[in-house]
């Protein structure tokens, strides 16, 4: 019945991300006011705490608050590291692993609200006739060192220094002032209060001033390049730590000699890993992979590719299913033209 | 009762006098200093402590004789989750349980026939607490007023904002009722309630440059001021007035240009838009181009 509902993996987890774009947008309102003040708090995928619908909010924004409101200030009293400092940050890191163990980085290609919004904007873009622009492999190694700035900056450095007082409290959640998911998400519940600056001081608009104008570059890239925000998102490189450690994976095996010439695999990953062509058994899992699995849709030769949980195959890639699969679409995500029935016959008429 | 009463006074001012609170600026636990702007009974809680691990919350009943403050907590079922704080000279320490959440805090004060409660709810911003709704909803005195819902975490209430509050006689409805409102800025205004005993409030925008207080919290929130809501009901020879305080910011975009918001917007779209473009060999052949 699942496969009559689901013929394509990638039918599956576009409704998946639908509905968890609805959890996580609005599931304030579709929950429960309170939601337990959000699910779990901790969720490896950006959806924001300043939705005011939100039915749970990412790790990012914990993470700050707890370097900037408790780390900063303890290590700023030198000495003073009491280990019940740090327990928070551990308890929210367990519990986010908690969700993380199960699911790994498909919380970034099934879960993540930004993700979602990013995958319509190409779907349009590919309507509309708008090129892709994707990242050669002598390009793509430029970009991916962003993702961990971002984290080792703005998510982690710049919330511990000021809480020790060395920068300005305002650089307490840098991370979420910048992030283009505060704003695409508050404005899907129509609140433009998160697009609007802050002017108070020069570091607030700054910050607000970036934000906006990365959001404002975001949605339209994306109808051209696919998930320009994952590539630099700090909480892609947050699960890379992680990845690892959890059951769910891509695996790929060393099945013949032409396997690394046919590079359909690279052509169908939105985030450009060219290694998963090239690449066998556990690097072929890459640090930038979301586990979206269009890679072992798009793999023509049977089980090359699978996703695994603790060894069992949730999915594996098959002929028969790459052929129905190129029928509806390329492996660049270009829908094929299709004619109607009803025109066809007028045509042959 | 009025030695009691004078107590509590004189704790209430020692408190305000209390060096500058230190606060987490989550809204809903936000609440700044206040004199005694109101004759309606109030519930004030009270930060100690320079950081979050040293931080301790003491409440401070204001215009209420009371000789301890009830607490509620989230989680119901705990043995601890409704229980007395007895008063101390700067207030009734709260202590913090730990599913942390929505703390629920009542002083009730009776004098003749008449019986006044003092109500307000302070937030600690721990993880895994329960859902307070079965707490709000829990009948605690005759007459209630109670927030539909409270806000949450990285909320609050704020200026020209509507909010809902049920007000309730022994656990049903009071419809066609007026509720007061009274701010720490100065505005009054009155509202009813309405067929379901729900009163819509609307926070008054009455901030001016003497009232907002310069320093900015980590989220853009500023301390705000105060507000309370009364709501008055004679039943059975007794009057009862029953009050409910928090505080409230600023109007949500104060200190924000959604003008200059849709600028930078609009900069970093005309940034992205040399992507759309189609490169000639791309479009000749209709392959895709690389960047």
């Amino acid at each position: 019945m699942l496969k009559n509902l689901f013929p394509r993996l990638a039918r599956f987890r576009f409704t998946v991300q639908i509905i968890m774009l609805f959890v996580t947008v609005y599931g304030g309102a579709l929950l429960g006011s309170y939601t337990v003040d959000r699910i779990s708090k901790a969720l490896p995928s950006l959806s924001c705490a300043y939705d005011k619908m939100t039915g749970d909010h990412c790790i990012l924004i914990v993470n700050q608050h707890q370097l900037h409101h408790r780390a900063g200030a303890a290590l700023a009293k030198a000495g003073d590291v009491a280990l019940n400092v740090f327990i928070p940050t551990l308890m929210s890191v367990g519990v986010f692993f908690l969700f993380f163990f199960f699911l790994n980085k498909a919380f970034c290609g099934w879960v993540c609200p930004l993700g979602t919004v990013q995958e319509l904007l190409y779907k349009i873009g590919r309507r509309i006739g708008r090129p892709l622009n994707r990242f050669k492999q002598e390009n793509v190694g430029k970009v991916r060192p962003v993702k961990w700035f971002m984290l080792l900056v703005l998510v982690l450095g710049l919330p511990t220094l000021a809480g020790m007082g060395t920068v300005a409290n305002e650089l307490g959640d840098p991370f979420c002032q910048v992030c283009p998911s505060r704003i695409a998400t508050t404005l899907l519940t129509a609140d433009t209060e998160q697009l609007a600056v802050r002017t108070g001081t020069g570091i607030n608009f700054f910050l607000g001033a970036l934000g906006n104008a990365l959001f404002g570059f975001i949605i339209i890239a994306a109808l051209a390049v696919r998930q320009p925000f994952c590539r630099i998102c700090p909480l892609l490189s947050w699960n890379a730590l992680f990845q690892k450690l959890s059951p769910m994976r891509l695996v790929k095996k060393d099945a013949h000699d032409k396997c690394a010439k046919c590079g359909v695999c690279e052509k169908a990953c939105p985030m450009d890993i060219h290694e998963i062509g090239t690449s066998f058994g556990s690097k072929a899992f890459h640090e930038d992979c979301t586990l979206c699995g269009r890679c072992a849709e798009y793999c023509p030769d049977d089980d090359v590719i699978q996703l695994k949980f603790f060894g069992f195959k949730l999915f594996g890639s098959s002929r028969d299913y790459y052929k129905a699969r190129v029928k509806f679409e390329t492996p660049e995500g270009q829908p094929k033209k299709r004619v109607i029935p009803i025109l066809r016959a007028k045509e042959n008429a | 009762m009025k030695i009691l009463y004078s107590i509590c006074l004189l704790a209430a001012c020692a408190g305000t006098a209390v060096a500058a609170e230190v606060q987490h600026d989550h809204g809903a636990m936000m609440h700044s200093q206040s004199k005694l702007w109101t004759q309606l009974p109030l519930l004030k809680p009270r930060m100690k402590g320079q950081d979050i691990a040293s931080r301790s919350v003491s409440i401070l009943p204001q215009n209420i004789a009371a000789a301890a403050i009830e607490a509620w907590s989230n989680d119901l079922h705990d043995a601890n989750g409704h229980r007395q704080l007895s008063m101390e000279m700067g207030g009734a320490p709260l202590d913090k349980p730990a599913t942390g959440g929505f703390q629920m805090l009542t002083a009730r004060e009776v004098q003749g026939d008449t019986v006044r409660v003092a109500s307000t709810v302070h937030y600690f911003g721990e993880r895994g607490g329960k859902n307070p709704t079965a707490m709000f909803d829990q009948v605690k005195h005759e007459l209630e007023i109670v927030p539909q819902p409270y806000p949450r975490e990285h909320s609050r209430y704020r200026a020209n904002e509507d909010w809902q509050f049920a007000v309730r006689f022994k656990g049903q409805p009071l419809a066609g009722h007026k509720v007061v409102l009274e701010t720490s800025n100065g505005s009054r205004a009155e509202f009813m309630t309405d067929a379901a005993g729900v009163a819509n409030v609307h926070v008054p925008d009455d901030f001016n440059t003497e009232t907002v207080q310069s320093k900015a919290g980590s989220h853009g929130m500023r301390r705000g001021a105060d507000f309370v809501l009364a709501v008055s009901h004679a039943d059975g020879g007794q009057q009862y007035l029953t009050a409910f305080n928090s505080s409230y910011g600023e109007d949500a975009y104060s200190n924000r240009s959604l003008t200059m918001g849709l600028g930078f917007m609009l900069l970093g779209m005309l940034g992205a838009a040399p992507l759309l473009r189609k490169r000639q060999a791309a479009a000749k052949n209709e392959e895709p181009s690389n960047a």
